[in-house]
């Protein structure tokens, strides 16, 4: 019976961490599942994912679609605190789009920066876009590079 | 006086400002042409536009057949009726690294031909080249050759200028031109055709810019975004060094009410004041050497004279002029609505025309009579637009005046005793803009033109040039890429 318990808490314990490690998708009743994806260092993508984030949301509705945008490389600068865009990011928040920011170009940054970007706060850091990416492709997301 | 309140006005409302209000991001002159937006700027932004234009002056000879330069097209100044390529500028611009968005740069240059690159044949100038630095709350600094804070005709986009000739006021009172450094004779009226152009200025005019420093930024309250400027320049225009010890300062306040859109098109009602102080050194006289020639026979054997050295004037007794320029003004848009006006003063450093270009503008000739560089002026404009709705076209209407050497000194004897060289000018405007696309428009514009020495009869004295000045009808083509 302990073991059961151990294992039970175990078993808990690991989902508790995958679910940090991993932005949530907390839209069960979306029909569409779809991932964005910039990694792009064009400023206009900036611009161009988040029109499409927001002209998905339209099309679907809010509680029909789950949208993550998962930015990398030169793409990060989207998620970016300062970015001219943060408005945007903090409304598409809102309206229930993820932001993913690759902790593997923060690094990269960091060493190039001297210190760590600071991100929006609507971004959640996960281990690298790119699996990222792959993972949400693995649970039926469609992906998106506009 | 005007300057002095002006001033320290603008200096309270923007040390104010700096302290108690958060910053913005929305875009004006200042910022558009001065920062980046934030973490989304490219590394190398490559853009410009291209102008290109039909002018036709209207004009008659004065009594003796000769035409003066607002009769002749510019910036050549030998025909009547030209076509010209007057814009044609490439830049870049961008943050040099992008992880770090709050390091700006501006580079333009100019392959066209106008005051900027046909003073001393020049094919090519650069008129932006500046380094913008945004780590300090309320205070951005940027550095270089760029445009001065200042009044809104010469502070804009001249990509998005509404006509295609600048009112008198602008052209005369704040496109400076720089004397020349060696004597220069005087170019009368010409007669046409001519091959000599009238112009006589070696280096190219200031296109309102000027090599400094300038601190700035623009702070939102609600719908209201407030911006300042002050800067320190060379005074010297285009120049990248400077030619005396002074230093110009220029400072600027707007207030806007935001109403909608973005860019150089952005909708709101703008109010604003600006002020600039500086020196300029002329020559009181000048020394000539003359020519040395002599006589030896060619290979025919036949004696010719050659010049052995040639005749050289130097400009001499270098005295230092106040150049003060200030002004108020507001801009309303609103679609299908445009309405703005400006009024701008000057003291000292008045621009009397391309006349011995070295020291015309001097109180010693003749006798201070018709003298610049003690003179005084104003002017204003009042201009409207009127974007037809469901069409692609824009009715546009100005009426300006400029009145120069308001307080020029009386001739003290001979046949113009009492009379003074202040002229007044007036420009009535009627134009129209096709936008063929976001990018491309054609500009038209009939200007209905009027001069005169104020203290002369029509066609007497100054007058005989002046009251034949007549229409002048343009056309130019602008796309930007």
């Amino acid at each position: 019976m302990k073991r059961l318990y151990m294992f039970f808490a175990i078993f808990i314990y690991a989902l508790s961490i995958q679910q940090v490690a991993a932005a949530p998708e907390d839209k069960p009743f979306a029909e569409q599942k779809i991932v964005l994806q910039i990694s792009d260092p064009n400023p206009f993508k900036q611009t161009l994912v988040l029109n499409v984030a927001s002209n998905i949301i339209k099309h679907y509705g809010q509680d029909k679609v789950d949208v993550e945008i998962v930015a990398f490389g030169p793409g990060l600068r989207l998620l970016f605190k300062d970015n001219s865009n943060k408005d945007r990011i903090t409304s598409l928040d809102g309206s229930g789009v993820r932001f993913a920011a690759c902790k593997n170009t923060i690094a990269g940054m960091s060493k190039k920066l001297g210190h760590a970007p600071e991100l929006h706060g609507s971004a959640t850091p996960v281990t690298a876009g790119v699996v990222r990416i792959i993972d949400l492709i693995d649970k039926g997301y469609k992906l998106v590079k506009p | 006086m005007f300057n002095n309140k002006l001033k320290k006005y603008l200096f309270a409302a923007g040390l104010i400002n700096c302290l108690l209000l958060p910053t913005a991001n929305a875009a004006n002159w200042l910022m558009l042409q001065g920062t980046e937006p934030d973490s989304s700027a490219p590394r190398a932004k490559l853009w410009g536009f291209i102008q290109a234009q039909y002018q036709k002056d209207y004009s008659d000879a004065n009594s003796t057949g000769g035409y003066i330069p607002p009769k002749l097209i510019g910036p050549n100044l030998t025909t009547q009726d030209s076509f010209n390529v007057n814009r044609a500028r490439i830049g870049v611009r961008g943050t040099g690294f992008p992880l770090d968005g709050k390091v700006n740069y501006f580079f333009l240059s100019e392959f066209g031909n106008n005051g900027i690159t046909a003073p001393g044949d020049r094919n090519v100038r650069i008129t932006d080249a500046s380094i913008t630095l945004n780590q300090i709350k309320g205070a951005r600094i940027r550095l270089g050759l760029f445009k001065t804070p200042g009044f809104e005709e010469g502070l804009q986009a001249i990509h998005v200028f509404d006509y295609i000739n600048f009112t008198t006021v602008a052209n005369q009172l704040m496109l400076e031109r720089f004397p020349n450094r060696l004597y220069t004779n005087n170019i009368a009226p010409i007669s046409l055709p001519s091959p000599t152009p009238i112009g006589g200025f070696g280096r190219s005019v200031s296109a309102f810019r000027d090599v400094g420093i300038q601190v700035f930024n623009t702070f939102k309250v609600n719908a209201w975004e407030h911006s300042y400027a002050a800067m320190l320049g060379n005074g010297n225009g285009l120049n990248f060094g400077d030619n005396d010890n002074n230093k110009e300062t220029y400072l600027y306040w707007s207030s806007e009410q935001v109403y909608s859109g973005k860019g150089g098109r952005r909708q709101g009602l703008k109010f604003f004041a600006w002020t600039q102080n500086g020196k300029r050194q002329l020559a009181n006289a000048d020394t000539v050497t003359p020519a040395v020639t002599a006589t030896v026979n060619d290979t025919g054997g036949n004696p010719v004279t050659v010049v052995v050295t040639p005749e050289v004037r130097a400009i001499n007794d270098p005295t230092q002029y106040d150049r003060k320029r200030s002004g108020v003004g507001f801009k309303y848009l609103k679609k299908p609505w445009r309405v703005s006006a400006e009024y701008l003063k000057g003291e000292g450093m008045i621009f009397v025309g391309p006349d011995k270009p070295t020291f015309r503008i001097n109180p010693a000739a003749p006798a201070g009579v018709g003298s610049g560089a003690n003179g005084e002026a104003s002017g204003w404009y009042v201009e409207g637009g009127w974007y037809i709705p469901g069409t692609k076209w824009e009715i546009d209407l100005r009426y300006d005046v400029y009145n120069r050497l308001t307080n020029d000194t009386p001739f003290p004897g001979g046949p113009n005793v009492g009379k003074t060289f202040e002229m007044e000018f007036k420009t009535f405007t009627v134009g129209a803009q096709y936008h063929i696309n976001k990018k491309t428009r054609i500009n038209m514009e009939y200007a209905d033109r009027s001069a005169e020495a104020v203290d002369f009869p029509t066609g007497a004295g100054p007058n005989d040039n002046l009251s034949s000045l007549g229409d002048r009808f343009a056309i130019q083509l602008t796309h930007i890429f």
